[in-house]
């Protein structure tokens, strides 16, 4: 921590003026001097979007050959045939319609499925599942930090205040710890209103002043960090943002957070860890088919994150996406035309440095005796050896122990080596 | 004369020791405060603190002269006129419509286009081909002639009455409680099903049980239809082979069967076909009342124990209401009649429902406790009593209030007492919180100050502190959005996380600092602010003199002085303000750029006002807004 104050200092962040709002001088030399020069070296990013609410991995990506599941589904089984709606994956698989935009980059080989994946802890509570997930530790609730706060930590080298951002009102349980993260719902309303320039810059220092000097830790650090983050901020920029690549962001929470993600990148204010939300995935009351709830949530995830990658153009190569959610849902339907809460889901992982075009993994069929507690789809693919192997190859993390403690496994071989 | 005087000392001696000698029986004893090093002060602070949405001026004063424990006592029950609040409220119509009025009232979209086809409105066969402006547009037409209102007219009624009673309420402590058993017992307005009954259930569930038995309290959710929609059970039924038990052994009401059971799938007939109202054992609510409204995560539950819970709970439902959706069901109910109803194992209470015929009457066993075969709606609750009465619940339940009233991490000690009394006392709440408030570890320096405020109880607290006049709550509500907390619309069955660290981040916080900018400087629509009225017109001698009285009117009792070094470079550099104000008569464009939100014309009246009044260094306020905002945005005000 204190190094990397001391590396903000010295990078001479502190001398500027405080110009809330305003550009800070470096931006304004390096505009001048006609050349794209960014605060921060180009970094690796990891962004993730935890589906909450347990998405059914089942019926995202359903094993439609499987007449075990036809029979436990008689009301939400879609086919892949001429009739069906799906998407053939690879003659096992299939890609629910909803999910239609990932088509292409599955085609390209960027896109990759992991399927069968899930916690050791056979929880079915969202709070727990979501809290084992994201603190990485599933049998110890007394991790007091997030698996991704931690990656921030192994990073190695000096860091932004915004290497680590949620587009979320509130930070999430992955970003919990004591390497600096930030939470923003919207990049336009971040900064102090201020009006009048000579009383904004007194105003501006004195709430410095007394965040700085609070005794209160908790206020005080996230004084600290909210008053360097303004200091980066191009709000110019902001503003004006025009996607490239006629990338076209539904209009949702989703949609509005990788959008302000891909303005972050593009900035180049040193961000290294991004966190966005999809919601709506407890379908436990008419998830529909091709039609409904379910598909719904399908749409809004897959296009968003597709016109998050259209977007982001050169800067793909620097990119990788990993959904998760944190559990997946029954196998048989339940009486009300939704599905309850069970074990294994499936993700999603994009990127130019991904295994992608295949479903990972390993699902049997779904004959009674092959579902955990008789009833769900069996976890064979535990989300650290996911997690651990994405942090290891993409963002050169790996330390395990610090990652993930407790945990001893082999990654399964979805990123390119 | 000597002895006389003497004798009227005695008696009055005399009266105090009794009256405080009755005072103690009714309060059990004083609070333990002193023993903390704390004045009465400084203990009539941190009581306010924890106990309502922010003092209001003078309050501390108020709770000193009253006696603390009195003045406690007087919040746990709770029974003073609303007058105030009641004015707030007198155009706030939908608040006291019941459910059924609700659905009539605010029908739901997809109800709407039900109704309008049916009344000819609208054309079933025409929809194809009509576009949507074209059918949005006739629904609005049809619901102008019906007298049908938008829902979300319905929730910002809700959500105002929840600002106007926190800020202007004088039952403070119901309030609080309120806000936290409806956190506790979480139900959201991002689940549509039960949007609409949230009004009804915040008035009529929680509110009134507030300070009243756990029990009471669990109950009342069990069968209200906000948590019988919110967490599914209104939709959860036995499996068909375990009804068909206990139904065989009686004869039905023939109309019965065809308003009920027709509903349920007939037993063995292929599931392909119960398509449309295919129902069946949901174990969500069965769930979430273990783990989140009772025992808790670690209460000692297993996922069979749920699943039995479910199929006790199978059968508790929502009485169908005359909104079209269940209109007939509701008819057919009604000509039945309450008597048969009930001589059919049928329970009705108000809005809630219990249906034998969708109960799952086999034997169950739930934490070691069976429920033999036939138990019915009474099971149910036997079950609630069970849990309500835990020792884990005692636990879990003590934990959360210590953390909302006490600190983020309570100490076990404490939790333990209250616990304690907790299980003695059958779930009575009020108990619960005077052993808290009762014990030192409520008192200790640990816990003074330690609460960072949500966003909703930061500018509730602001709103208060400054007497804020709040005509309009809706632009109010944004900023509590913006800060983080978007009331009634926390998703999950958790409801919000009552701790800081959830609430302080960087987005966040900045935009507490602008909160309290903007309200003292009255940029928040609806929400009007009298600085000069707030220390009763007196207007300081210098701004140097302001700024302790400002601070020490919004900080009562808290240690200034941190605050006041910083600001005091501020205030005492009045030249800043002197040169702009006269920089603002001779060049325009210095005015523009800094005051650009000003009207021009008018910042030049209240120039040449403020010239002409030369004992006022005060200038036109703005420096005065400017440094109470500060003081509102600081971090000593941010904690409770």
């Amino acid at each position: 921590m204190i190094s990397r104050r001391a590396f903000l200092k010295s990078g001479g962040l502190a001398m500027l003026s405080i110009g809330v709002g305003g550009v800070p001088a470096f931006a304004i030399r390096a505009a001048h001097a006609g050349k794209h020069t960014g605060l921060y070296k180009k970094n690796k990013i990891l962004v993730c979007i935890f589906q909450r609410g347990a998405m059914d991995g089942l019926m995202a990506v359903p094993p439609f050959t499987d007449n075990y599941f036809k029979t436990a589904r008689p009301n939400l089984f879609m086919n892949a045939d001429s009739k069906g709606s799906l998407m053939d994956l690879d003659g096992r698989f299939g890609l629910h319609p909803g999910f239609k935009s990932f088509a292409s980059l599955f085609q390209s080989k960027q896109l990759a499925i992991v399927h069968g994946m899930g916690s050791p802890n056979t929880t079915r509570s969202h709070f727990d599942a979501q809290d084992y997930m994201e603190s990485g530790t599933p049998f110890n609730k007394g991790t007091t930090s997030g698996w991704l706060n931690r990656a921030v930590g192994l990073m190695g080298h000096e860091g932004s205040p915004f290497r680590a951002v949620s587009l979320t009102t509130s930070l999430p349980r992955s970003l919990y710890g004591d390497n600096p993260s930030i939470a923003i719902s919207n990049l336009a309303d971040f900064g102090l209103q201020l009006r009048g320039a000579k009383t904004a810059n007194l105003t501006a220092q004195t709430f410095e002043e007394l965040y700085d000097q609070t005794s209160d830790e908790l206020l005080k650090e996230a004084g600290k960090e909210s008053f360097e983050a303004i200091k980066l901020l191009k709000q110019s920029d902001i503003k004006n943002y025009k996607p490239d690549g006629n990338a076209n962001y539904p209009n949702s929470p989703l949609g509005r957070a990788l959008k302000q993600i891909a303005q972050l990148i593009k900035m180049d204010v040193g961000m290294e860890v991004a966190f966005a939300e999809s919601g709506g995935w407890d379908t436990h009351f008419n998830q529909g088919t091709d039609k409904g709830i379910f598909a719904r949530n399908a749409e809004d995830l897959s296009n968003s994150i597709v016109a998050f990658w259209n977007d982001l153009g050169a800067w793909q190569d620097n990119v990788t996406v990993m959904t998760m959610t944190e559990f997946g849902r029954t196998v048989k339907q339940n009486g009300t035309g939704g599905t309850d809460h069970g074990r294994a889901s499936c993700l999603f992982v994009l990127g130019n440095d991904v295994k992608g075009g295949q479903v990972h993994g390993q699902v049997k069929t779904l004959a009674i005796e092959n579902l955990a507690d008789g009833r769900d789809l069996e976890v064979t693919t535990d989300f650290r050896s996911i997690f651990s192997e994405v942090a290891d190859r993409h963002l050169q993390l790996n330390d395990d122990k610090i990652l993930f403690p407790d945990w001893q496994g082999n990654p399964i071989g979805i990123m390119k080596s | 004369m000597k002895i006389k005087f003497f004798n009227i000392t005695l008696t009055t001696v005399a009266l105090t020791l009794l009256s405080s000698f009755s005072f103690h029986a009714a309060t059990n004893s004083k609070f333990p405060y002193r023993e903390a090093g704390l004045t009465e002060r400084q203990a009539a602070a941190h009581l306010i603190s924890r106990f309502t949405f922010g003092a209001t001026p003078g309050q501390v004063d108020e709770v000193v002269s009253m006696g603390l424990e009195k003045w406690f006592a007087r919040e746990l029950k709770g029974e003073m006129e609303e007058n105030e609040v009641n004015e707030h409220l007198k155009n706030y119509d939908a608040l006291t419509l019941t459910n059924a009025q609700v659905v009539m009232q605010f029908p739901r979209g997809p109800l709407v286009q039900k109704m309008a086809i049916a009344d000819g409105a609208l054309n079933k066969d025409s929809l194809s081909k009509l576009d949507k402006p074209e059918i949005k547009a006739r629904l609005k037409e049809y619901k102008k002639q019906k007298g049908l209102r938008d829902e979300k007219e319905l929730f910002t009624q809700l959500i105002g009455q929840k600002i106007m009673r926190a800020v202007y309420g004088k039952n403070q402590l119901h309030e609080v409680l309120t806000d936290f058993w409806f956190n506790h017992f979480n139900v959201s307005i991002t689940k549509g099903q039960c949007a609409q009954f949230i009004p009804a259930y915040e008035r009529d569930v929680i509110r009134p049980n507030v300070t009243s038995n756990f029990f009471d309290l669990l109950i009342a959710t069990a069968q209200s239809p906000a948590m019988l929609l919110y967490l599914d059970n209104a939709s959860s039924m036995g499996e068909p082979e375990n009804i068909e038990a206990r139904a065989n052994r009686q004869p039905r009401v023939r109309v019965t069967r065809r308003g009920i059971i027709q509903r349920m799938p007939v037993p063995n007939r292929p599931p392909q076909q119960k398509k449309r109202n295919a129902q069946g054992l949901n174990e969500n609510y069965a769930r979430e009342i273990m783990e989140l409204h009772t025992l808790g995560v670690d209460g000692g539950y297993t996922q069979q124990d749920v699943t039995e819970a479910a199929r006790v709970l199978t059968g508790w439902t929502v009485y169908p209401l005359k909104d079209g959706n269940f209109e007939n069901l509701r008819k057919k109910l009604d000509e039945v009649g309450e008597n048969r109803l009930t001589s059919q194992g049928f329970v009705h209470k108000g809005d809630f429902l219990f249906v034998p015929n969708r109960h799952d009457a086999k034997e169950k066993n739930v934490l070691g406790k069976k429920f033999s075969a036939g138990g019915g709606y009474q099971d149910g609750v036997e079950l609630l009593k069970m849990l309500a009465t835990h020792p884990s619940t005692a636990k879990f339940i003590s934990t959360k209030l210590a953390v909302r009233f006490v600190s983020d991490n309570p100490p076990a000690s404490l939790v333990e007492k209250m616990a304690d009394t907790f299980l003695k006392h059958h779930g009575d709440i009020k108990k619960v919180l005077m052993t808290m408030v009762s014990a030192p570890e409520f008192w200790s320096a640990e816990a003074l100050r330690s609460k960072t405020k949500s966003p909703f109880e930061y500018a509730v607290s602001a709103a208060r502190v400054l007497n804020a006049d709040i005509a309009n709550p809706a632009p109010f509500n944004q900023w509590i959005t913006r800060m983080g907390q978007q009331l009634y619309s926390y998703a999950a069955p958790t409801g919000f996380p009552d701790r800081g660290q959830y609430w302080i981040n960087t987005g966040s916080l900045l935009n507490r600092m602008n909160f309290g900018l903007a309200i003292t400087s009255g940029r928040i629509n609806g929400v009007k602010i009298d600085l000069a009225n707030l220390n009763n017109h007196h207007e300081p001698e210098s701004a140097e003199a302001a700024l302790p009285v400002y601070a020490k009117l919004i900080l009562p009792e808290r240690d200034l002085e941190p605050t006041l070094k910083r600001l005091m470079p501020i205030v005492a550099t009045p030249d800043v303000y002197g040169k702009v104000d006269k920089a603002a008569i001779h060049n325009t464009n210095v005015v523009d750029t800094l005051y650009a939100h000003h009207k021009l014309t008018n910042r030049k009246k209240q120039v040449e006002k403020n010239q002409q009044n030369t004992h006022s260094q005060f200038g036109d306020n703005t420096m005065l807004a400017q440094v109470v905002g500060i003081i509102i945005g600081s971090p000593e005000f941010q904690r409770r």
